[in-house]
């Protein structure tokens, strides 16, 4: 796995995750990857998805399987922190993955709020062909960001 | 695997098989994503104090799956209509505990000529919601 993939950047000069340190307009990535066969088959499996379009030569990825990069970017800018959870997300699907594609993503921090002691953050992150920029699939997560006690309020 | 729209009528609905996340389908689920090692971690996901500190009564399925589960009934009903041109917008309402079987629903609200609405929602073995939402896909 690479930096990049395990969320480290090689020198760990990433800031502590934490609603002070979350900005909108904040970029984060890109994170670079090759969309992986073996992947798209386990990904299936464990959703007990059967669909033949994710087998094959000519495999896609199944929509959401790359829907937790929103993650690695965190984790390529940011360190520590309790985590979040996961409130509201949107996807446009518009085109599908392909085993073997070489893919970038990369995300801006679009809103952060703090509502009845929670905070919270929308972070919207698209993937690209690495090659061609091609957009793949856009999408949002909004999240309650735990804080220092993991606690939500 | 149903992948006709013609037929589709406003009010119409479809739903998945249901979908037992437990433990086992949880770890599947998490050897198939690419996390940070960093989540890997004692978290609300998998430590029942963390999730207490959160405000949960036990450690909780990541949303991620649920979501995945009901992009599925998407995939086998549209196919590529989904896919390419497809988009979807859902709130995870409720938590899901290792153990609760799901079932995604869909139900079309508008089945214009170029473009299927829905209303989606993911029901637990209690008949409760947890995911609400909605979808469109392609007509063609």
């Amino acid at each position: 796995m690479s930096p990049e993939e395990a969320g480290r950047s090689n020198d760990d000069d990433r800031v502590v995750m934490c609603a002070e340190n979350l900005r909108e307009g904040m970029r984060l990535g890109p994170v670079h990857y090759v969309v992986s066969a073996a992947q798209i088959s386990s990904f299936a499996a464990a959703i007990c998805a059967r669909n033949p379009l994710y087998a094959g030569g000519g495999a896609v990825a199944p929509p959401t399987m790359r829907l937790n990069d929103y993650a690695l970017l965190i984790a390529n800018h940011f360190r520590g922190g309790k985590g979040g959870v996961h409130a509201k997300h949107w996807c446009e699907f518009h085109e599908p993955m392909r085993a073997g594609q070489a893919v970038r993503a990369e995300g801006v921090v679009t809103s952060t709020a703090r509502k009845r002691g929670k905070f919270y953050f929308t972070l919207e992150y698209e993937t690209r062909d690495a090659s061609s920029g091609q957009l793949l699939v856009r999408q949002a997560i909004t999240s309650v960001l735990l804080n220092p006690k993991g606690e939500m309020a | 695997m149903k992948t006709e729209t013609d037929n589709l009528r406003a009010g119409e609905r479809f739903a998945g098989e249901r979908y037992l996340l437990d433990a086992a389908a949880a770890e599947a689920y998490g050897k198939s994503i690419h996390e940070p090692t960093r989540r890997r971690r004692k978290n609300i996901h998998t430590d029942a104090e963390a999730a207490s500190r959160a405000g949960f009564a036990a450690p909780i399925a990541a949303g991620e799956q649920t979501i995945a589960v009901m992009a599925q009934l998407l995939v086998d009903r549209f196919g590529m209509r989904f896919l390419r041109g497809g988009r979807i917008e859902v709130a995870l309402v409720k938590p899901v505990l290792y153990g609760d079987s799901l079932i995604a629903n869909a139900q079309v609200e508008r089945a214009g000529a170029e473009q299927i609405e829905l209303r989606l929602w993911v029901e637990d073995q209690r008949g409760e919601q947890v995911l609400t939402g909605t979808a469109q896909a392609r007509a063609r």
